[in-house]
């Protein structure tokens, strides 16, 4: 068909409104296979959770799981090694991110990619690595000792966690103009503790908060790093109790799961607590 | 007075003052151990320069391993990708109602992180042998679906399990690029005459398919490196290569201590061309979205 | 101060017993040299295994000085060996000091020189037949093959190996780990050759093997390995374990669901486990003093607690030192009368045979 009779048997078609309606169906039956599949397996787990007690639904898992020693010592431990993993991270990222955007705009490729190395490579690859590299007969012998495997461990936690630190805090700048407020800063005499501690870090609270949220999610679930370093967190606890017990782990996996909601639902708080507003030029 | 010498030094000091912790942090727990992997994987015991380390990685089991591995991570990134998309398209672009899509993105951001053992849990809790949807398929539906064959540990059983995270990912990328359609394209290709599904096929998936390709190089990335879900799920039942390397980690089952450098490069080679695969189709799909 | 009196009580037991300890130090210093390491690092010791929660806890309390560092519970026999093999020269917390292993896996761990000899001082009141001369290894404890059924999944109970391989067995069968590395899976493999008329070597290794397959292809097992949790939640409702274990599950789970451990009706298997120190142990005085404990009216009476049957069992007995209250809790003895206890060289032979051709035979097929 030439174009010229194409055009010819061209009609309008009936408005927009009317031609969604037929792919509605379609889309409804994508969507609630979205929401089944989803929904599904916490619904399941939640159910199962419930069930420790025959014939009967209640919190016995939960009630267990809560007094359980074990379980006490290790997510303790976790929650210290994530505290530990934050501040270090953002000792490391928060100068690194402001000195790119003020000083070094040269390096930024450089430091984007070194974020990107935690991602490409997998977590059980950066593991071995520490271990062989910092095993007792290195320069760095970190695995000779508790301390030093500590140390080792909230390392690992950082270098999965970076990633996200940098882009939260990278986020967090990007929406400041850092390069007006350091100059004017400076021009009224501030000394640099004064522009990062008074100046940017109140205005970045929310990406830090939200920086340290996700940290804290990652080294909370983390198996790999606690596992092959033989340490006692809350990853490899929870493996043991899918192994050895039978509504614990459901129950585990609840709280893991309210957690992370939490940890979402708080860094939303935040950001409506916090509000800031983009820089005017 | 300091010469202008001085003055450049400790200039550049200053300049550099800020990243010299980050850059020190990434060398020596980034940079260091992957050199020393990739320099491992080459080393024979004797220590000396040899190809014959990584040789073996082309060993029967080892070969197994790594295709299983593929496969796995392919077909969760497959199915992931697909479905997701589809979801993601039905909720931007199919009619429904607009407050659905925040709490849709909302949720896939929380399921994306809800990998590793708890999600393991969530699934043996609903479609095991015990499981909720198991029981009630068997006393509502009288459908035993574990004696007609179907079983949660098993390469589809994983799959399956992958998809949780692999779908709210591609949900998660793929939303901004479905948001990135403009109207106009649609209600141009209407009043030419074009159904939906011609507007689809030649208009949107050819706009999309970077951001399509290139995530699902991602998901590929992201399956292929995982470990905890498998061992929370399938135990070492399914022998995935990542599997094998956490076994020789912690003892040498593989009867050669440098085996595991060869492992640990050969995956590294994997997940970097992924990687490389989606940071450059995400690049040509950016285009479109400026 | 009541540990002072049960140390002079042993250290006096010891005078009168043996002649010869394999160290020469006294009680006092080895508790003064575990002082000065502060810590023990064990390995796969769960804590529902023979009832090691209850040992170790007696442990701590007898010495508070010490920290009790508890390595990956859920390993094997093989993963022990390996985990003092990856730690040679490494004095941190990785490295186990003393080791649990199955009777065959003593000498080859004495033969490779990962292990330290050691006479505790109740060592001659050890059955001959469970210690190495030398004071490398010494039997602890011991147990019975057995199978545990998940009662609200499988409806027909099995009475012995051959009907596990019954189709309305699906999906059910599991061993408690990888047959290469732990002890308990390859016992488990001598005990189905053994009950298809194997003897305890090579032939029962063989017919073992065998048997894994036809139950490999028939459907019926499943390569995941087998714990409390997965015989409960429902991926492995048969699982061929140790009797003390099957029963410290049923109790942990309390009905819900219910447990059946039934001893296989033909042959019945006995297993011994030794205890070693590693050779390159960071702590080794704490590692005496742990070796001590679990050899001490204490440490056994914690056995027995947890239905193991002990090395010591016989003296104590005479002895009068088990209350009669644990030993009717102690599992049905009639099987414990016709087992078989596979001597070293057996079990040795069973499990090169099982090790080397487990893949080829099952492992291949498994998905």
């Amino acid at each position: 068909m030439t174009d010229q009779a194409a055009l010819n048997t061209m009609t309008v078609t009936d408005t927009p409104k009317a031609r969604r309606s037929v792919g509605s169906i379609f889309s409804w039956v994508m969507f609630a296979f979205g929401v089944i599949y989803f929904a599904l397996p916490l619904i399941g787990m939640i159910e199962f959770s419930l069930r420790k007690r025959r014939d009967a639904y209640s919190f016995d898992a939960y009630t267990t799981v809560l007094g359980d020693p074990q379980f006490q010592a290790t997510f303790g431990y976790s929650l210290m090694m994530s505290l530990v993993t934050i501040v270090l991270g953002m000792a490391l990222v928060l100068p690194a991110a402001i000195w790119v955007r003020i000083r070094l705009p040269k390096m930024r490729p450089v430091i984007e990619f070194i974020t990107l190395l935690p991602l490409v490579i997998p977590v059980i690859v950066i593991a071995f690595g520490y271990l062989r590299m910092f095993n007792t007969s290195s320069f760095l012998p970190m695995t000779g000792s508790v301390t030093g495997t500590n140390i080792l461990l909230a390392f690992g936690y950082a270098t999965l966690a970076l990633p996200y630190m940098y882009r939260a805090i990278d986020n967090g700048l990007r929406t400041l103009d850092v390069q007006t407020l350091t100059e004017a800063a400076q021009i009224l005499g501030a000394s640099w503790f004064t522009i990062i501690f008074r100046i940017m870090l109140p205005n970045i609270f929310t990406a830090l908060l939200s920086g340290a949220f996700l940290t804290f999610s990652i080294v909370l679930g983390e198996y790999v790093f606690a596992a092959l370093l033989d340490r006692p967190a809350f990853g490899p606890y929870m493996v043991w109790t899918g192994g050895n017990r039978a509504y614990e782990p459901a129950a585990l996996a609840v709280i893991a799961f309210t957690i992370t909601w939490g940890c979402m639902g708080l860094i939303q708080l935040a950001g409506r607590l916090f509000p800031h507003t983009r820089a005017k030029r | 007075m300091a010469t202008t010498r001085g003055a450049y030094i400790s200039r550049t000091a200053a300049n550099w003052a800020g990243v010299v912790p980050f850059l020190a942090f990434a060398a020596i727990f980034l940079l260091l151990p992957t050199v020393n992997i990739v320099l491992g994987a080459f080393r024979g015991p004797d220590g000396g320069f040899t190809l014959a380390t990584m040789a073996k990685l082309f060993e029967p089991r080892l070969m197994n391993s790594f295709w299983l591995s593929i496969r796995v991570s392919f077909f969760s990134a497959a199915l992931g990708a697909l479905l997701g998309f589809l979801v993601a398209a039905a909720i931007i672009h199919g009619g429904l109602p607009k407050y659905l899509r925040a709490p849709m993105v909302t949720f896939s951001g929380v399921a994306a992180n809800f990998a590793g053992v708890p999600l393991a849990f969530a699934f043996i809790a609903t479609l095991g042998r015990l499981g909720l949807v198991t029981v009630i398929l068997r006393e509502w539906f009288g459908i035993n679906i574990y004696a007609s064959g179907f079983n949660l540990i098993s390469f589809w059983g994983l799959v399956f399990v992958y998809l949780y995270f692999q779908m709210s990912l591609m949900i998660l990328i793929i939303t901004p690029a479905l948001e990135g359609l403009r109207r106009e394209w649609d209600e141009a290709a209407q009043s030419l005459g074009a159904t939906s599904l011609q507007y689809w096929r030649m208009v949107a998936i050819p706009v999309l398919l970077p951001s399509l390709l290139g995530t699902f190089a991602l998901l590929f990335a992201n399956s292929f490196g995982a470990i905890a879900t498998a061992q929370a799920l399938t135990g070492s039942s399914q022998s995935l290569i990542t599997v094998q390397l956490f076994a020789q980690i912690r003892g040498d089952v593989l009867q050669d201590p440098n085996l595991g450098y060869a492992i640990a490069f050969g995956m590294i080679v994997i997940t970097a061309v992924a990687n490389a695969i989606y940071i450059v189709l995400r690049t040509r799909a950016e285009k479109w979205q400026k | 101060m009541k540990f002072m009196t049960l140390l002079t009580g042993s250290v006096s037991v010891a005078a009168i017993l043996s002649a010869s300890l394999a160290s020469a130090q006294s009680m006092d210093e080895i508790i003064e040299g575990a002082r000065a390491e502060g810590m023990l690092t064990t390995i796969a010791l769960p804590h529902d295994w023979c009832n090691y929660g209850g040992i170790i806890a007696s442990f701590k309390e007898k010495y508070p000085f010490l920290e009790v560092n508890e390595l990956n519970p859920d390993a094997g026999s093989a993963d022990e060996l390996e985990a003092i093999r990856a730690n040679i020269g490494n004095t941190g917390p990785q490295a186990p000091d003393v080791l649990d292993v199955g009777l065959s896996f003593g000498p080859a761990a004495a033969a490779e020189g990962l292990i330290q000899p050691y006479k505790v001082s109740t060592w001659d009141q050890i059955p001959e037949a469970i210690k190495d001369p030398e004071g490398m290894w010494y039997g602890a404890y011991y147990g019975v093959m057995a199978l545990g059924v998940n009662t609200d999944i499988i409806d027909t109970l099995p009475t012995d190996w051959e009907d596990l391989l019954s189709p309305e067995y699906a999906n059910a069968v599991a061993l408690t780990g990888d047959p290469r590395a732990s002890n308990q899976a390859i016992l488990a493999i001598l005990s189905a050759g053994m009950s298809r008329g194997g003897e305890p070597g090579a032939e029962s290794a063989e017919l073992g093997l065998e048997f894994f397959a036809e139950l490999n292809a028939a459907g019926n097992f499943v390569p995941v390995t087998a714990a409390s949790g997965t015989i409960a939640q429902g991926q492995t409702p048969i699982v061929a374990a140790w009797d003390y274990n099957l029963l410290a599950w049923r109790d942990s789970l309390d009905g819900n669901p219910p447990i059946e451990v039934i001893i296989p009706s033909g042959a019945s298997l006995a297993g011994v486990y030794v205890q070693a120190i590693s050779a390159h142990a960071p702590h080794p005085n704490a590692a005496k003093l742990w070796m001590e404990h679990i050899f001490s009216d204490e440490g056994q009476l914690g056995y027995l607690e947890g239905y193991c049957s002990v090395a010591r069992q016989v003296p104590m007995n005479e002895a009068g030192t088990i209350p009669q209250d644990l030993l009717d809790r102690l599992p049905d003895q009639e099987p414990y009368g016709r087992a078989v206890f596979p001597t070293v060289e057996q079990q040795g032979a069973n499990s090169e045979v099982v090790t080397a051709q487990w893949d080829a035979v099952v492992g291949a097929a498994v998905q």
